[in-house]
């Protein structure tokens, strides 16, 4: 089977499935309205009577640091807040989780809450082990990571010109996007097993394991690949919200929306990856 | 020449052998004293960089002259780099205790030192045995040796002078502050033992280095020569006169002089490029600008033309494409600076790019300065141009105007903030805040707004107005960002104010008189004080006194705003006794154009005063009222009070309400709430409201991806 295959299976599974996205990106922005609840009244109180026709004295980009500034007796608390929120939310996206490779990988693509709940509450102890189970192969990330990235020191710890500093850190950067991508392609691999094989934990984990034992480097490089696209088109996103003008209502509205869509775009790239990563599975599987 | 008595008569033999005795003694005592030269000081220095360790090795004379009315007993000295010495250096100790920003922190391995290894008087007599190491300042730190402090054999008479012979060796700290080397490239400031300055009646004025301070010196005539390894190019203050090479020991050395600087700094690297341009006033002034600001500043043309001057820098190869971009920045500071202030009084102009990772951009010595840059630089950011301008600046502020940075830090670093945002407002307009990564400019990516460095300025200086007051030692700050906020920007803010309050004419004769009359000397916030004062004639004393000696907030605002319909029938029991009332006597605050049958709004507008510093007397704040048929209403307050509220009735409602509306008391820290419009705009804020809700949406899918 081609690339183009596996592609095109993942696409359609995902936007056959696209209601999952449409499900997260609700939930995930009821949380994130609660969690600015509190700046965005503080704001609204504070520059909610300034209007756009006035000649203020700074920028209103200003505006809202300065009144961030004059409340900084806030930020502590909001710090609290935000972290209390953030925590709770990781409960909650395991679930999500559940429900986006429960759905994801059924075999009809029927979906609506009840289903996608179901599957959540289905996986969230098997998704919360496997997590648990994957700490340590992030710690071996992290020790890979510095390994690979001292050369890279050394290298900008000697230099004489900014040059190996830039170069180096960069690198870095993209080391560390690769290897994260090796080790997250192991955790999505080990829940598919889990959904599909109707595995538990541990074996999913061996036989994911052994898959990527012979089919790593094609894997990954089907990850980077599918990575890469993502990554290039959420920059040309940000590029083409960079000129939509936010001064008059059709531009901030437009923004808006853009936003939104973004988001959504982001959400479809995961359950693509899901499909994409499925497709490839379970093609090559028997080979093992 | 030198003050030993000539005798003409012829004595008898007696007389004459006790005359000779006498005359020897006095001789013998007082040959290492001279006449007072017309400047307190003069150095002659030769000084050799030995790179592989690090070390510089010099000696010379430094004539020190007695200017004052006082016998003065001792030099003192400062020997800067032993504040990199050891952890207890009154530097190292201020350093620990900094939590938010750490400038400084000791690196094992890396500390510098200054030693003196002879000092004596022209003739041999030897002062070290009466030196020891002193800590001016509070509190006392014996562990301390940035001051040292040399008995004379006796008090120098007022108008003598006293030449010292010294030799010194200096580990350069690798890790310094404004000082430093990195692999063969150098930076090389406060290097030679450099006394302090001698005030009259009050003795010397030497500070310990502390890490909240810069410096204070005389005004002096430098000789130095340089000798470093062939292959290094050397930049310092002042003028080259002589460079000879030597090829037996692969040396060079290079003279360098220059008059009336108070400090002395060179650098040397094997990387960098030197460029060497002039300034020509002839194509960078034009006569129509030299007609309007001489008419500012009611001058002729002729009184403020420019002489040319030659620019020399030494940038990094790395950097070598951004040439032009300093020479611009240079040149428009050159203009602008000589044009409002006066013209650059020195032939050249050393603009450095600092050598790599020696800790030592940003930084102003007379006659040269460094600047700092980046290999990746973004059009739109004005960087490396606000550092150019502005240490190009301290030639003016710190250089020529001479004030102790130790004591009145914002004399020079205040009034040099505000100038820098003068020049680049003038000669660039307004820039974008920059947004890097790994060294990457991203504004491409992440539009920022193009602001004023003054707009910046005013914003983050706000919250340290009730830190510290402006004008206090620099080590007494609360800590270094309460030192910088308060110094640089607070300050700043303060004279944009200013500014704006006595008129641009006004404004600009005051700062050209101070500058002028201060060139070449040592003033105090009193002589600016009294110049704005004369200059203005306005009594101007309670606004230093509330901004600049006190530690309050300024915050005037709209507190609240009511608009209700006014009732047409009023309840209760009415009836008709006369009273006094006459329609004049109405509060002169009520304002009513009633018409016969039609509605009217009653608009009550609260202003507060939040902040703790107030308006001086006869000083007003005005608030601009608009209505929605277009009329305007204007009130003054004077501002005493807590809060003072203004009430309109009108046949329509209030649209919007401005306090200060001229923009004048930008040292507001919070001009947001001098605007209130009854309906504000809701567009600015629902796309606020959805640009926060994207960045928490993308943060928590972000965190929904990794789990
Ligand atoms: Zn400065």
């Amino acid at each position: 089977m081609s690339l183009g295959n596996y592609l095109e299976a993942g696409l359609n599974r995902a936007l056959s499935r696209f209601k999952i996205a449409l499900y997260l990106w609700l939930i995930i922005s009821v949380v994130a309205l609660i969690a600015i609840t509190p700046i965005g009244s503080l704001v609204r109180s504070n520059l909610g009577h300034l209007t756009l026709s006035q000649d203020l004295s700074m920028p209103f980009e200003l505006n809202i640091v300065e009144v961030l500034i004059s409340n900084q007796n806030i930020f502590a608390p909001y710090t609290v807040f935000l972290i209390a929120i953030v925590l709770i939310s990781m409960l909650l996206f395991i679930f999500l989780k559940g429900g986006l490779f429960g759905r994801m990988l059924n075999q009809d693509n029927r979906i609506n809450i009840s289903n996608f709940l179901a599957d959540g509450s289905r996986y969230f102890w098997k998704f919360l082990l496997s997590l648990i189970i994957f700490l340590p192969f992030l710690f071996i990330f992290f020790l890979l990571f510095r390994l690979l990235a001292a050369p890279l020191e050394a290298w900008s710890d000697g230099a004489v010109t900014e040059w190996p500093v830039i170069i180096s850190a960069n690198l870095k950067l993209l080391l560390f996007v690769l290897l994260l991508a090796a080790f997250k392609l192991l955790l999505d691999l080990v829940r598919i097993i889990i959904v599909t094989e109707s595995k538990k934990v541990w074996p999913a984990y061996c036989l994911a394991i052994k898959f990527l034992s012979r089919h790593f480097f094609s894997f990954w490089g089907l990850y980077l690949l599918l990575g890469l696209v993502v990554a290039l088109i959420c920059l040309g996103w940000l590029l083409v919200g960079q000129q939509i003008s936010s001064n008059h209502l059709a531009g901030i509205l437009i923004s808006i929306i853009l936003a939104q869509a973004f988001l959504m775009f982001r959400l479809l790239a995961r359950q693509l990856f899901i499909g994409v990563e499925f497709s490839y599975y379970s093609k090559r599987k028997d080979k093992v | 020449m030198d003050g030993r008595i000539v005798l003409k008569k012829k004595p008898d033999t007696l007389k004459a052998v006790l005359l000779m005795f006498w005359f020897i003694c006095l001789v013998f005592l007082k040959s290492w004293a001279g006449q007072a030269e017309d400047k307190p000081l003069r150095y002659d220095l030769e000084v050799e960089l030995l790179p592989e360790v690090r070390m510089i090795q010099a000696r010379g004379t430094i004539v020190w002259s007695n200017l004052s009315q006082d016998y003065v007993p001792d030099i003192q000295l400062h020997l800067y780099w032993n504040a990199f010495k050891n952890e207890l250096s009154t530097m190292a100790k201020e350093a620990r205790r900094e939590t938010m920003y750490k400038r400084y922190q000791v690196r094992k391995d890396d500390w510098g030192y200054l030693k003196i290894t002879s000092l004596t008087t022209v003739d041999g007599y030897d002062l070290m045995p009466t030196a020891a190491f002193i800590s001016p300042d509070e509190p006392p730190n014996p562990d301390d040796q940035t001051v040292l402090k040399v008995d004379l054999p006796e008090p120098l008479a007022p108008g003598q002078s006293i030449i010292l012979k010294l030799q010194f060796q200096a580990k350069v700290p690798q890790n310094g502050i404004r000082v430093g080397c990195y692999k063969d490239g150098f930076f090389i400031s406060q290097w030679f033992p450099k006394p302090g300055v001698y005030e009259e009646g009050k003795g010397w004025n030497c500070h310990q280095y502390h890490l909240n301070s810069e410096f204070f010196a005389d005004f002096a005539d430098f000789k130095v020569r340089i000798t470093v390894p062939q292959n290094l190019v050397v930049g310092a203050c002042g003028e080259e006169i002589e460079r000879i090479d030597d090829p037996v020991t692969g040396k060079t050395t290079y003279t360098f002089e220059q008059q009336d600087i108070h400090d002395f700094a060179w650098t040397a690297s094997p990387r960098f490029i030197k460029i060497e341009r002039w300034f020509r006033a002839e194509d960078q002034v034009s006569p129509e600008e030299y007609q309007t600001i001489a008419e500012l500043l009611e001058l002729t043309p002729e009184e403020i033309k420019l002489p040319d001057v030659r620019m020399i820098l030494l940038i990094e190869k790395q950097h070598q494409h951004q040439a032009e971009r300093h020479f611009k920045a240079l040149m428009a500071a050159i203009k602008y600076y000589g044009l409002w202030y006066g013209p650059y009084p020195y032939r050249t102009i050393t603009m450095v790019d600092p050598p790599f990772r020696t800790g030592s951009g940003g930084m102003e010595y007379p006659t040269l300065f460094t600047a700092g840059t980046s290999v990746i630089l973004d059009k739109k950011v004005l960087s490396p141009e606000q550092v150019i301008v502005h240490e190009f600046g301290h030639n003016y502020w710190y250089g020529l105007v001479a004030n102790n940075e130790f004591e009145e830090a914002w004399l020079d670093e205040g009034i040099n903030t505000y100038s820098t945002a003068k020049v680049l407002e003038a000669a660039y307009g307004p820039s974008c805040l920059p947004v890097r990564f790994n060294g990457l400019p991203l504004n491409w990516l992440l539009k920022t707004p193009a602001i004023y460095d003054w707009q910046l300025g005013r914003l983050i200086s706000g919250p340290v107005a009730k830190l510290d007051p402006i004008v206090k030692e620099s080590w007494k700050f609360y800590n270094s960002v309460s030192y910088s906020l308060n110094v640089y920007y607070r300050a700043a803010t303060c004279l944009q104010t200013l500014e704006r309050y006595l008129g641009e004419k006004s404004w600009a004769k005051i700062m050209r008189t101070y500058h002028m009359r201060y060139r070449f000397k040592h003033p105090t916030i009193e002589d600016f004080i009294q110049v704005v004062k004369e200059v203005s004639a306005k009594d101007l004393n309670w606004f230093f006194k509330e901004f600049f000696f006190k530690a309050k907030d300024f915050d005037y605002a709209i507190g609240a705003v009511e608009t209700r319909i006014k009732p047409e029938k009023f309840l209760g029991i009415f009836d008709d006794l006369p009273t006094k009332h006459s329609p004049q006597t109405k509060t002169n605050q009520d304002e009513t154009t009633e018409k016969a049958g039609e509605k009217i709004y009653q608009t009550s507008v609260t202003l507060r005063r939040y902040g703790q510093a107030r308006l001086g007397p006869e000083v007003t704040i005005k608030l601009k009222v608009e209505f929605e048929d277009g009329s305007l209403e204007w009130r003054e307050w004077d501002g005493q009070s807590r809060w003072v509220r203004f009430n309109f009735e009108k046949p329509v409602k209030m649209r919007q309400a401005v306090l200060d509306p001229e923009a004048i008391w930008l040292v507001d820290t919070n001009l947001s709430n001098n605007y209130y419009a009854l309906k504000g705009s809701r567009e600015k804020i629902s796309g606020l409201t959805g640009d926060f809700l994207w960045l928490m949406q993308s943060l928590l899918l972000s965190v929904f991806n990794l789990l």
